[in-house]
């Protein structure tokens, strides 16, 4: 067809004909072909096209939380009653400042971030800013809860390192692999001598480096030795785990114990093994369909590394929905009473539950919409 | 209640024998003093200068004589968990502990502050809070650490009630637990070895006390009467009437009055779960009355017959509003659950951990009051981990206190010894050494 080289781009506005009007069916939402008062009608457009319901919907829904979110429903200045009697003291320059700073939260918030972003460009700030660390994302997932249960199930992956520090995480892999090559000859005299030598070259490494790399290395470190204890621990014969669980869970003095110091390494001195002697044996202990798996109990190293990493940043400690919590269905609840929220008003797309709120909830709509 | 610590010291190395632990929450102040080896009980302070509807103010304890709660208004120093208005916590302090007639006179210049913080702060404000504590109210000595590693300070297993021989030596700081911490601003899940927090698993839902109030508050005003410059009433109404549903399904449909003409018997009845709320009427009541549900006397109210109290009947706002805990979205709210909370700190750490973790759970903050809570969330928690994990839940007798109870065991401990700043320190070396002493926290002991 010859449109004489001009094409039709599909535009996102959307001119609203009184009459009539190409409406895209997206889904549930109502549809009001017509719009009974023709007046105004773009400003007046009872449906949104379902972009815009989204954009607004978000818009509410963020206002509604706001509102939920503040301390008092209206803002409020109560001022501090005035002293009886005292005489003003003289405060120091830092403390005349904090007092007579007005700045909320979301304030000192915004200050946070804004150094934050800058701390990304400017290695200056980033000094000042020492404490913050990538947060790691969510790994759970319903694939790991399976992968769980298998009799050895690798370690989830340390906290990935930021971004910032690729080029000495790098660094860091290529030393620990050397590390690692060396520690293999070493391991081949003698599993303890060599599990000395780890922790000595690992102390000396740690020592070694500069201040800054101390932390990725030491990760680096208790994946590589943590890697090598695995082995080891796959080595033992798993009938001593099993031989030491027991059924009885509500007896557990603590959860770790009762599986016996055999399945955690011996040289733990961070969280040492159970001392006791393992409850009773019980006849069914042996038994298949009742032996749970034991995980591999993470290193020293390992612990260290968890028990003495920084503080996460303000933002990065707030959870967000992971794959699993994005798979629940979403509960609508009626605007009226807060039931199920089963049926839709065709005006505000808010829900309501039978017609009886319905009804309820019209003539609010009514006053709000018109008819 | 007047602590010790009187008698001045020599600035030097003996550190000061009083210590004031504070819990600064953003609801109530839990403050206390710790003396050698004796612990004197902690006393509950509103953290908030009040108005009532008279113009009249309140500051902090004075609240306790206020008698009409009706559309009162807070001016609250903590924001979000963070002491952010110096302004007001000044002036909340004084009154509290440095003024001559304060209820607990202290001298900071003989005394050790123990002051707990939510984790995750902002650097600035931490900065702040150093910088007051040293150069305003000059205390000798200073240990600002997060809330949920001071619950670690205590016998957790006799929360747990753990069968044990009596010689059985108690952890102090317990080995491995995980801490739920849910209080006025938000929910904090925080594991804790041997004391230390577990900073990359922190996890925090803005979720808390407020914003329940607030959603109740949100609820009657659209079903009953306009509570929403009520605080104080609908938080009282909150903390008397609301549970937790371990059925949420069951429990909804009870509440159902059913469609057009229709009224189910369940409806009609209360089945258990309607409540009848009376209102103060700020003349002979000053506080809220929870009774059964009794369907005659709402139904002469709704008549017109002319009635003494104004009476609201709570149905499934009873457990509507806790139940945001556990499911955020129920308000849109993008964030997961708290029983989802707790899986997406675990999923950060080694499995090897999580039994440890799963079987100490310890639950603090006023909302742990809710009936019902543990159990939720044990429920909760068991559909989420592997049937072999054992999952425990335990709430301290006192869920409020607990942070202070184990702060004031701190204060006893060497740990405090290794970590408070002295007045001295902090004079020489600065509040950015301060900030990153305390930042580095304990370390590892081996």
């Amino acid at each position: 067809m010859n449109n004489f080289g001009v094409i039709e781009v599909a535009g996102a506005k959307r001119t609203n004909a009184p009459g009539w009007a190409y409406v895209p069916d997206t889904g549930p939402a109502p549809t009001v072909l017509q719009p009974a008062n023709r007046k105004r009608a773009a400003r007046n457009q009872a449906k949104p096209t379902s972009s815009d319901i989204s954009a607004r919907q978000d818009t509410k829904i963020r206002k509604e939380l706001e509102a939920l979110d503040r301390d008092a429903p209206k803002d409020v200045n109560i001022p501090i009653p005035p002293k009886t009697g005292k005489a003003q003291t003289k405060y120091t320059p830092n403390v005349r400042k904090i007092l007579q700073s007005q700045k909320t939260f979301t304030n000192h918030l915004d200050d946070y971030q804004a150094l934050f972003a800058l701390a990304e460009t400017n290695p200056t700030a980033a000094a000042a800013l020492n404490l913050i660390q990538s947060k790691p994302t969510p790994t759970h997932t319903p694939a790991a809860t399976t992968a769980r249960n298998s009799p050895a199930p690798p370690p989830p992956p340390p906290a990935p390192a930021s971004n910032t520090t690729s080029k000495r995480s790098a660094a860091a892999a290529k030393r620990a692999a050397a590390r690692e090559a060396k520690e293999a000859a070493e391991a081949e005299a003698a599993a303890a001598a060599a599990r000395e030598a780890e922790a000595q070259a690992a102390a000396e490494a740690e020592e070694a480096a500069a201040e800054a790399e101390a932390e990725a290395e030491a990760e680096a470190n208790a994946k590589k030795i943590d890697n090598d204890d695995d082995v080891e621990m796959a080595d033992a014969p798993p009938d001593q785990t099993s031989a030491t669980s027991t059924p009885e869970r509500d007896s557990k003095e603590k959860s770790i114990s009762p599986k016996g110091p055999q399945s955690y390494p011996p040289d733990g001195t961070i969280l040492p093994a159970y001392q006791k002697p393992p409850p009773a044996a019980h006849p069914s202990d042996n038994d298949v369909l009742l032996v749970s798996p034991v995980p591999p109990f993470p290193t020293d190293d390992e612990l260290r590394a968890l028990m003495t990493a920084p503080p996460l940043s303000y933002l990065a400690a707030r959870a967000e929905w992971g794959d699993a919590e994005r798979q629940y269905p979403a509960r609508t609840f009626c605007d009226v009473c807060g039931y199920w929220g089963r049926v839709r008003c065709m005006k505000c797309g808010s829900r309501v539950c039978a017609l009886d709120c319905l009804d309820m909830h019209r003539q609010e709509c009514v006053t709000r919409y018109g008819l | 209640m007047v602590g010790g610590g009187r008698q001045s010291q020599p600035a030097g190395p003996a550190p000061p024998s009083t210590t004031l632990v504070l819990d600064n929450g953003a609801n109530t102040i839990k403050a206390g003093f710790v003396t050698g080896s004796r612990t004197d009980a902690p006393r509950l302070i509103p953290n908030c200068i009040a108005r009532d509807r008279h113009r009249k103010t309140y500051v902090a304890s004075e609240f306790e004589k206020c008698r009409d709660f009706g559309e009162i208004a807070f001016r609250r120093p903590v924001e979000k968990g963070f002491i952010v208005n110096w302004e007001a916590q000044k002036e909340i302090w004084d009154r509290e502990f440095f003024d001559d007639k304060a209820p607990q006179k202290c001298d900071p210049s003989a005394t050790r502050l123990v002051l707990t913080e939510q984790p995750n702060s902002l650097p600035a404000l931490q900065a702040h809070c150093d910088q007051m504590v040293f150069e305003e109210f000059g205390f000798a000595s200073y240990y600002r650490g997060i809330g949920p590693s001071f619950n670690a300070y205590q016998d957790i297993q006799a929360i747990f009630q753990t069968p044990r021989e009596p010689d059985t030596t108690i952890d102090i700081p317990a080995e491995v637990m995980l801490l739920v911490d849910s209080g006025y601003s938000h929910t904090t899940v925080t594991p804790l070895l041997q004391g230390r927090p577990l900073h990359t698993a922190i996890r925090r839902l803005q979720v808390g006390g407020k914003l329940m109030t607030n959603y109740l508050a949100r609820l009657l005003s659209v079903r009953h009467f306009d509570m929403r410059n009520e605080p104080y009433i609908v938080n009282e109404m909150k903390e008397a009437a609301c549970y937790v549903s371990l059925d949420f399904n069951r429990d909804l449909e009870k509440t159902w009055k059913g469609t057009r003409g229709e009224r189910r018997e369940d409806y009609l009845t209360g089945a258990g779960i309607a409540k009848d709320y009376v209102l103060p009427d700020s003349h002979t009541r000053f506080h809220g009355i929870l009774r059964d549900h009794e369907p005659a006397v709402s139904a002469r109210a709704r008549k017109g017959v002319v009635v003494t109290e104004d009476i609201m009947t709570l149905r499934n706002e009873r457990f509507a509003v806790p139940e945001l805990l556990f499911r955020p979205s129920d308000i849109d709210m993008h964030q997961p659950g708290l029983a989802d909370l707790i899986m997406q700190s675990l999923s950060v750490l080694p499995i090897g951990l999580w039994p440890g973790l799963l079987a100490n759970i310890v639950v603090v903050g006023g909302n742990t009051l809710i009936e019902n809570f543990s159990q939720r969330l044990q429920t909760e928690l068991l559909e989420r981990v592997p049937d072999a994990c054992v999952v425990r839940v335990g709430r301290p007798e006192n869920p409020i206190t607990s942070t202070w109870m184990g702060a004031a065991n701190f204060a006893k401990h060497e740990h405090v010894e290794r970590l408070a700043v002295t007045k001295q320190e902090y004079e020489e070396n600065g509040a950015g050494w301060v900030a990153r002493k305390f930042a580095a926290g304990l370390g590892v002991d081996s």
